[in-house]
């Protein structure tokens, strides 16, 4: 059944699908959900990936169901549905956390997920499952290397340069109140918080041809 | 008018998207009673709500935890939110408006939205004041609304103390009112002490309660139907 879902998903518009065991990772109200199966989609301009993760979602809760496991589904955390009563305990997950664990990436010098493939342009949803899956082999540190792209070009200098290991999960990457700042001032003068450069200068999984840009081209080799 | 056994199909249908979880579900049958002309209350109590019950029962028993209890919930309110506007008002013989809300200080609701749920399916009318509540806002409230019920929660010990005050306030306005009190440090000790009605020790208990209460008024919705029917 494992291949089965994954195979299900990634044909359906997902471009990774990674499952994850949390045994001892969950805090006690979901801890009896120990299996995650994360889904990440690849953003695009113009693409609703809001509504396709909702669908896969949907669509692997349904799957588990009919096996008869159980399913906690949690959305993306800029599509969280505050009235409800579950959304009380999307504060106890990250998704991130999710998806180191099932093997799809890394936490960044960003403090964003980046998969080998795709970078950072990747939108994350979770269901949590007790289904016996078998989980991928875990990231345990970053693979971002001497690269300090985002770090350089970060209009608020938030982000400190410190590398992601699972064994040191409280080191800061990204001073969060500076990068907030940025963003409400942004919104204040544009009407939109847009800024999103640590996304678009991420050369892992840059289309570079895309940009025609020879420093794109140099940034890529000095991570590889 | 629907046959009986489409009726019996979608009663079973609402119950199991609750017990499954399944809002989608809850959705498509309460749009579906509708459509037949099946009758809203019937749906909700015989259908939603006996959903909720085996719930309880599942989570007594440990088959269901938190998470499961709480979608389990937002399913049945995805099913109310449609079914709602049709239900005609019940003749229960009872006045139902009751108030209720976190303390102040307290920003732990999960138990007051489901103690809330009952009484939204009970057809009551329900003032919320939400979680972190000033003390004061309960007497203003309640003398706004002519509400007979207020319904105080605290999840802190530090919290709890507050509601003391609240229910001294009441009294002192309105000495019939009925207060019920709940959350995690609440017992009947605290609530004997504080002068209380009644008390609910947490969510599930509150949930337990709470279809107590809603089996009692459905008891005396059949007792005045049959007095009608002599």
């Amino acid at each position: 059944m494992n291949g089965g879902l994954r195979d299900e998903l990634l044909e359906q518009g997902a471009a990774v699908v990674g499952y994850a065991v949390l045994t001892g990772l969950l805090g006690a109200e979901i801890a009896h959900l120990d299996r995650a199966v994360s889904i990440g989609v690849a953003r695009r301009l113009n693409e609703d990936t809001l509504g396709i993760l909702t669908r896969l979602q949907k669509r692997a809760v349904r799957q588990l169901k009919a096996q008869g496991y159980r399913t906690l589904a949690l959305p993306p955390d800029s599509d969280r549905k505050k009235d409800t009563f579950v959304s009380k305990l999307y504060a106890l997950f990250n998704h991130k956390m999710a998806a180191t664990s099932a093997g799809i990436g890394w936490v960044g010098k960003s403090g964003l997920l980046i998969s080998p493939e795709h970078g950072p342009r990747l939108t994350l949803a979770t269901v949590l499952t007790d289904a016996p899956l078998t989980a991928g082999v875990p990231f345990e540190s970053s693979r971002c290397g001497e690269c300090t792209l985002c770090r350089d070009h970060c209009p608020s200098r938030a982000i400190t340069g410190a590398e992601w290991s699972r064994g040191n999960p409280f080191v800061e990457l990204v001073r969060l109140g500076e990068c907030r700042g940025h963003k409400a001032a942004k919104r204040q003068v544009a009407g939109k918080p847009n800024c999103g450069l640590c996304i678009t200068v991420c050369p892992y999984g840059r289309k570079i041809e895309n940009y025609g840009n020879a420093n794109a081209k140099r940034c890529e080799e000095s991570v590889a | 008018m629907a046959t009986a056994e489409k009726q019996a199909e979608l009663l079973e249908k609402l119950k199991n998207a609750v017990i499954q979880y399944d809002e989608d579900t809850a959705k498509e049958a309460s749009n579906e009673v509708l459509a037949v002309g099946m009758n809203a209350n019937d749906a909700i109590f015989n259908g939603l709500v006996s959903g909720m019950v085996e719930v309880g029962k599942m989570f007594e028993a440990q088959e269901y935890f938190v998470p499961e209890l709480l979608m389990c919930a937002d399913a049945l309110y995805a099913g109310l939110d449609i079914l709602k506007p049709h239900v005609q008002q019940m003749d229960l013989g009872v006045r139902g408006s009751v108030v209720i809300g976190t303390v102040e200080g307290d920003v732990h609701d999960i138990g007051k939205n489901i103690v809330k749920m009952m009484f939204d399916v009970a057809g009551f009318q329900v003032y919320d004041l939400g979680r972190d509540v000033p003390l004061d806002k309960f007497l203003e409230e309640q003398i706004r609304t002519d509400s007979d019920l207020v319904c105080l929660s605290a999840m802190m010990t530090t919290t709890m103390t507050g509601m003391k005050k609240v229910i001294d306030d009441l009294r002192k306005k309105n000495p019939n009112i009925k207060i019920m009190i709940g959350g995690a440090p609440v017992s009947q000790d605290v609530a004997d002490k504080y002068g209380a009605d009644g008390y609910a020790k947490d969510a599930t208990n509150a949930l337990k309660d709470a279809i107590n209460m809603i089996g009692s008024l459905k008891k005396m919705k059949d007792e005045a139907e049959a007095k009608k029917a002599k």
